[in-house]
C-alpha cells in the first residue's frame, strides 16, 4: 500500500492503542497515578474546551474560571439537595451554558484586549456574588458536599471514568468541529474576521458557537471536580489559574489543532507534578518561566501537524524503537 | 540559534514524558511513626503554614533527639512528610489523600485553618485516620459527626467569653459594641460569637457587618461604624486586615473605650507594624509565651518549650507556633499510652482524653475540639503583649481608651 | 456629615487609585502590552522604600525618585530583553508572557522578603488634617498630590518633549515612526522603563499606605483594569478621572450596599462599560 495509506493506518491503529490504555488505566494504575491521570484529563477537558474559543476562532478567553467555578457551584448545590451525582453534573453543564450565551451576547461583539479583560472579570463578579449569598452558597466558608457511597478505590476509578467521559465529549466534538463547516468558518473570523463576514459567514452565531462550547464541558469539568475533592470556595472555584492554566496548555500542544490541547495538558501535568515535587518553595516561580520560554521560543505549540500524522509519526517512531531491539536480519 | 533552542526545548519536554514512566511517590524507611502533614507553604496563607511548620519541626528534633517515640517496648523515631498545597483548599483535601493512600502515613496532621481542615476531615473519615487539627476553632468544623477529628483549640466562644466577662467587670461604661468581620469560615464565625456573648451581657451590639477578602480600603466602612458611637470595637481578620483597619480607624480618630482585634495584635509583625497604634488593643490567643503549665510530654513545661523554641529560632513562639508541636505532644503522648501506632487504639486514647503538654491540659469533647483549659486574654501594652487572665498567669493590667 | 466624609473618603481612594493605574494606563495605551507585572513591580517599589527607611533612615517621600529609578532599570531591562521579542503579537501572547514573567517576579520576592506583612510607620506620623468634622488623613493627601504631579509631569512629557512626541509617533503608526528615524525599539523600552518608574513611586507611597507583602499584588492590579477601562486607554487626564470615580464608587458603595459588595461594583461597573462603551469615558480611539 502506498506510504501515505500507511502512515494513515498507522496511525489509527496508534489511537485505538491510546484508547485502550485510557479505558484500562484504572486497572494496572496505582491510586495516585490513578489521581494525576484524573487531573490530567479534567485539564485536558478545560484546554480542549478553550482551543474552541482561543484556538479555533481566536478569541482570546480568559472565562474558563467563570465556566468551571459556576459549574462547581451548580454541581455542589444540586447534589446537596438530593440529586445523583451524574444528573447533578449533566444539569450544571447545562446551566453553564445558557450562562455562556447570554454572556456572550453582552461580550462578544468586543476585540482583542477587551474581550480578554471582560472574560476575565466575570469570573471576579461570579465570585462575588457567590461569595455574598452565603445561605444558598455557603459564601466565604465554603460548601461541603457529602461524600458518596462507595469505596474508595471504586470512587477514585469513578471520578476517572466521568472525567474521561467529560473530556471525551470535548474530544469528539473537537473532532466533529474540525472537519465541519463551523469549524471552517471560525478558522476564518480566527484569519480575518472582517474578510469572513464579508465571504457570507455569519460570525455573530458562529462566535456565539464557539463561545458556548467553551463553556458546557468546562461547567461540567466543573461539578465533577466539585464532588471529587468534596469542598469547593469562592476563592478557589474561580481562581485566574484556571483561566490561564487551559491557554498555557493548548499553546503548549499547539493551538487550534485537535490533539494539541491533550497533548499540551499532558506535559503540563507531568511538568507541573515534577517542579511541585522537587522545587517545594519556588514552584510557581517555576511554572512562570515555563509560561515566558514556551511563549519566547514555541509559540506554536509542540504539536504542528495533523491529528493522524501526529500520531502515525509517532507510532512509526515506536515500530522503529521495537525493531532496533531485534538483531539486524 | 532560536531553532536549535527550540529543538532542545522539544526533546527535554519529551525526554521529561518519558521519565514519568518511572514515577514512584516517596518511599520511607520502614520502622518509624510516619505522619502526613499538609500546609500552605506559599500562597496568601504562607506565613501561618510557615509558623505551624516551625512547630512541627521542634517537636521532631527533640522526639528524635531522645531516640524516638516509645511505642510498645521499642522507640521509633518520627518522620513527617509535608506537602505544599498553595493555600488552596481543595488541593490540601486532595494532598491529605495522597498522604494517606500513597505515602502510607499513620497520622495526619491538617491544614491551615478551619475552612481547610474542615474541607480535609472528610478524608480522615472516610480512611479512618486519627488527625490533629492544630489550628481550628469554629465549632462547624466539627459538625459532621466525625470521629478522627482532634483539635487543640478551643471553640471561639472560649475567646468572646472571657473577653465580654473583662470588659462587663472593668470597662463597666461600655454599652455599645460595634463588630466588622471578614466574610470568611473563621473570623465570621468569631464575630457572630461576639455578638452573642455582647447581647447576653446586655451590650447592645449598634453596628455587626462584614468586608469582603482582598478589601484594600475600609474608610467608609469605619465611617458608618463610627458613625454608631460604639464604646467598644471588635475586629476580626487576618493580619493584614487588621493591620490596615487599625490604621484606618487611627486616621478617622476613632477611640473607643475598648478596642479589640482577633488574632493579629499577638504577633510582633503586627506590632511592627502599626508601631504606637498598637498600644491597649486587646486580643485573645490559645497560648502565649507568659503561660505556666508543667507537662508530662518532653517539653516538660511552657517555660522549657519557650526557651527552647527560642534557643532554635531566636523567637519567641507565637500560638501558631505553639500548637504546632501540641499535636506533635499530643500524638506522642497517645501513641505511648497506647503502646501502639494501631490507628484504632491510638484514637481511642485520644478520646480518653486528660494530657497534661505545655499547651495546656487537653481533653475533648465527643465532637473532638478542646474543652479543657481557658485560653488568655492579652493586651498590647508598649509594644509588649501582657496577659490579663486567667489570674493564675496574669501579669498585667486591663487598660481602658487609646491614645 | 456621613455622606460628606463618605465623598471625601472616595476622592482620596480615587487619589490612591490613580497613582495605582498611572503607569499601567502608560503602558497598556502605548505599547499595547497589559503589564500583568505592574501590581508585583509597585510591591518590590514599596519594598526597596521599607528597606531604606528601616535600615538606612531615608524618609519614604524623599526616597520616591530613586525607587523610581531602581524599578525603571529594571523595566526597561525587561522589555529591552525580552518583551519586546514578542511586539506587535496578539494580545495572548502579551498577556500570558506577562503573566509568567509575574509568577517568576512574585517568587523571588516571596522567596528574599518572606511573605511577612511589612510597613513604614513613620515616627513621627504624618497625622490627620481635620476641616470641622471631616477627617483627611494626610498621607491619603499626599497620595493624590504624587498621581496629580505623575500624571501632570507624563501628559507634559508626551506633549512636549522629544522622547515624548516620539512615543506618541510610534503608538500612532510604528512604520512611520521607524521612517522618521525614530528607534522603536528603545522607545518600547523606555515607554515600559517609564511605567515601571511609576510603578515603583507609587508603591514606595504605599509602604506608608498599606501592609505590603508579594501576596498583595494582584489586589492592585485589579483596580487598575476597571480605571483604565472607565477612564479610557490612551489618556492621562482619564486616568485621574477613572481613579477617583472608582473610589467614590466603592465608598459610595460600602454606603448604599454595606462593605461586602464594595469590591463587586468596581466589576459590574467595568463589565457594563466594556458592553456599551469600551473606550471609556476619555478614551481616543478603541484598541484592537
Amino acid at each position: 500500500m502506498s506510504k501515505l495509506v500507511r502512515s494513515k493506518l498507522i496511525g489509527f491503529v496508534t489511537a485505538l492503542v491510546f484508547l485502550a490504555v485510557f479505558l484500562l488505566f484504572p486497572w494496572f494504575a496505582n491510586n495516585y497515578l490513578l489521581r494525576l491521570g484524573t487531573t490530567m484529563l479534567m485539564y485536558s477537558a478545560l484546554a480542549l474546551s478553550w482551543n474552541f474559543i482561543g484556538g479555533f476562532a481566536g478569541y482570546p478567553s480568559f472565562a474558563t474560571a467563570a465556566f468551571f467555578g459556576l459549574g462547581a457551584y451548580a454541581g455542589g448545590i444540586l447534589q446537596n439537595k438530593g440529586i445523583p451525582a451524574p444528573l447533578a453534573w449533566l444539569s450544571a453543564g447545562l446551566l453553564v451554558l445558557i450562562f455562556a450565551v447570554v454572556v456572550g451576547r453582552m461580550i462578544l461583539h468586543l476585540k482583542g484586549h477587551y474581550f480578554a479583560i471582560a472574560s476575565l472579570v466575570i469570573a471576579d463578579v461570579l465570585r462575588e456574588v457567590i461569595n455574598g449569598m452565603t445561605d444558598l452558597t455557603g459564601g466565604g466558608m465554603g460548601l461541603n458536599l457529602a461524600a458518596l457511597k462507595m469505596g474508595v478505590t471504586q470512587q477514585a476509578q469513578f471520578f476517572y471514568f466521568s472525567m474521561l467521559t467529560v473530556a471525551g465529549f470535548a474530544l469528539i466534538t473537537t473532532l466533529l468541529l474540525d472537519r465541519s463547516r463551523l469549524g471552517f468558518g471560525l478558522r476564518c473570523i480566527e484569519q480575518n474576521e472582517d474578510a469572513a463576514v464579508r465571504i457570507g459567514i455569519n460570525t455573530a452565531h458562529f462566535k456565539t458557537a464557539a463561545f458556548v462550547l467553551s463553556s458546557t464541558f468546562v461547567g461540567m469539568a466543573g461539578a465533577v471536580y466539585a464532588s471529587w475533592t468534596g469542598y469547593i470556595d469562592p476563592g478557589e472555584a474561580f481562581e485566574v489559574l484556571i483561566s490561564v492554566k487551559p491557554i498555557v496548555m493548548t499553546l503548549l500542544g499547539g493551538a487550534g489543532t485537535a490533539l494539541g490541547p491533550v497533548y499540551g495538558a499532558f506535559l503540563f501535568l507531568v511538568l507541573e507534578e515534577t517542579v511541585w515535587r522537587n522545587f517545594l518553595n519556588i514552584h510557581s516561580g517555576v511554572l512562570g518561566l515555563l509560561v515566558v520560554l514556551l511563549i519566547l521560543f514555541l509559540p506554536r505549540g509542540i504539536l504542528q501537524a495533523s491529528l493522524w500524522s501526529a500520531l502515525g509519526r509517532l507510532g512509526l517512531r515506536m515500530i522503529e524503537v521495537i525493531r532496533r531491539q531485534r538483531p539486524q536480519s | 540559534m532560536r531553532a536549535r533552542i527550540e529543538q532542545l526545548l522539544r526533546r527535554t519536554l519529551h525526554g521529561l514524558v518519558l521519565a514519568t514512566a518511572v514515577f514512584s511517590p516517596l518511599v520511607i524507611a520502614q520502622e518509624s511513626v510516619v505522619v502526613g502533614a499538609p500546609l500552605p507553604l506559599t500562597g496568601p496563607l504562607s506565613p501561618e503554614g510557615t509558623k505551624l511548620q516551625r512547630g512541627y519541626d521542634l517537636w521532631v528534633e527533640e522526639v528524635n533527639k531522645a531516640g524516638g517515640i516509645t511505642v510498645g517496648s521499642k522507640k521509633l523515631p518520627v518522620k513527617i512528610v509535608y506537602y505544599d498545597y498553595q493555600s488552596n483548599t481543595p488541593k490540601a483535601v486532595q494532598l491529605a489523600e495522597k498522604l494517606v493512600t500513597d505515602d502510607k502515613v499513620d497520622f495526619l496532621f491538617s491544614p491551615f485553618g478551619s475552612g481547610a481542615t474542615k474541607a480535609a476531615s472528610a478524608v480522615s473519615e472516610k480512611y479512618g485516620i486519627p488527625t490533629l487539627a492544630p489550628t481550628a476553632s469554629s465549632v462547624e468544623v466539627y459538625d459532621r459527626g466525625y470521629k478522627n477529628l482532634f483539635g487543640t483549640f478551643t471553640p471561639n466562644d472560649s475567646l468572646t467569653e472571657p473577653l465580654a466577662d473583662l470588659v462587663k467587670a472593668d470597662a463597666k461604661e461600655v454599652k455599645r459594641v460595634a463588630i466588622l468581620s471578614r466574610n470568611d469560615l473563621y473570623p465570621l464565625a468569631l464575630g457572630q460569637d461576639f455578638e452573642k456573648s455582647a447581647k447576653k451581657r446586655g451590650i447592645e451590639v449598634v453596628y455587626f457587618d462584614k468586608y469582603p477578602i482582598g478589601a484594600l480600603d475600609h474608610a467608609s466602612a469605619i465611617t458608618q461604624l463610627r458613625a454608631t458611637k460604639p464604646d467598644w470595637i471588635v475586629i476580626t481578620g487576618y493580619i493584614n486586615d487588621l493591620i490596615l483597619i487599625r490604621k484606618q480607624l487611627g486616621d478617622q480618630k476613632v477611640k473607643p473605650a475598648v478596642l479589640t482585634m482577633i488574632n493579629g495584635p499577638v504577633y510582633q509583625e503586627f506590632v511592627d507594624a502599626t508601631g504606637a497604634l498598637s498600644n491597649n488593643v486587646t486580643t485573645a490567643t490559645w497560648w502565649h509565651p507568659a503561660a505556666r503549665y508543667t507537662s508530662e510530654d518532653l517539653f516538660k513545661s511552657s517555660e522549657n518549650y519557650t526557651s527552647l523554641f527560642k534557643t532554635k529560632y531566636k523567637d519567641d513562639p507565637d500560638f501558631t507556633n505553639a500548637t504546632g508541636s501540641a499535636v506533635g505532644v499530643l500524638l506522642q503522648l497517645a501513641i505511648e499510652r497506647a503502646g501502639t501506632i494501631d490507628r484504632d487504639k491510638v484514637r481511642a486514647a485520644l478520646v480518653a482524653g486528660n494530657f497534661k503538654t505545655f499547651f495546656g491540659p487537653l481533653s475533648f469533647s465527643p465532637e473532638g475540639y478542646a474543652n479543657s483549659y481557658v485560653p488568655p486574654i492579652i493586651q498590647v501594652q508598649n509594644g509588649k503583649s501582657v496577659v490579663l487572665y486567667p489570674k493564675d498567669i496574669k501579669n498585667a493590667d486591663f487598660r481602658l481608651g487609646l491614645d | 456629615m456621613l455622606s460628606l466624609q463618605i465623598l471625601i473618603n472616595g476622592i482620596l481612594l480615587g487619589g490612591l487609585y490613580s497613582c495605582i493605574a498611572v503607569g499601567f494606563s502608560l503602558v497598556w495605551g502605548v505599547l499595547n502590552i497589559i503589564n500583568i507585572l505592574h501590581g508585583s513591580m509597585m510591591i518590590l517599589g514599596a519594598y526597596t522604600a521599607f528597606f531604606a527607611y528601616s535600615q538606612l533612615g531615608i524618609h519614604p517621600f524623599a526616597f520616591i525618585p530613586i525607587a523610581g529609578v531602581v524599578l525603571f532599570i529594571f523595566g526597561y531591562g525587561l522589555q529591552a530583553g525580552i518583551i519586546n521579542r514578542v511586539m506587535g503579537a496578539p494580545v495572548l501572547i502579551t498577556l500570558t508572557l506577562t503573566f509568567g514573567l509575574n509568577l517568576m517576579l512574585d517568587n523571588a520576592m516571596l522567596v528574599a522578603f518572606k511573605a511577612d506583612y511589612r510597613k513604614v510607620t513613620l515616627d513621627p506620623p504624618l497625622g490627620i488634617l481635620e476641616l470641622g468634622s471631616l477627617l483627611i488623613p494626610i498621607d491619603r493627601l499626599y497620595a493624590m498630590l504624587l498621581a496629580l504631579v505623575l500624571v501632570g509631569c507624563l501628559y507634559a512629557i508626551l506633549r512636549a518633549t522629544k522622547i515624548g512626541r516620539a512615543i506618541v509617533a510610534v503608538r500612532m503608526d510604528r512604520d512611520a515612526a521607524a521612517l522618521m528615524g525614530v528607534e522603536v525599539k528603545q522607545i518600547y523600552a523606555v515607554t515600559f522603563a517609564t511605567g515601571a518608574f511609576m510603578a515603583g513611586a507609587a508603591g514606595c507611597l504605599m509602604s506608608v499606605i498599606f501592609p505590603i507583602s508579594p501576596l498583595t499584588s494582584n489586589a492592585f492590579l485589579g483596580k487598575a483594569f476597571v480605571i483604565c477601562v472607565l477612564g479610557g486607554l490612551g489618556s492621562m487626564p482619564g486616568v485621574m478621572i477613572g481613579g477617583i470615580l472608582l473610589g467614590l464608587l466603592e465608598s459610595f458603595g460600602t454606603l448604599w450596599l454595606g462593605p461586602d459588595f464594595s469590591t463587586t461594583i468596581a466589576f459590574v461597573v467595568l463589565l457594563t462599560l466594556l458592553m456599551f462603551r469600551p473606550t471609556g469615558l476619555l478614551g481616543k480611539r478603541g484598541f484592537e
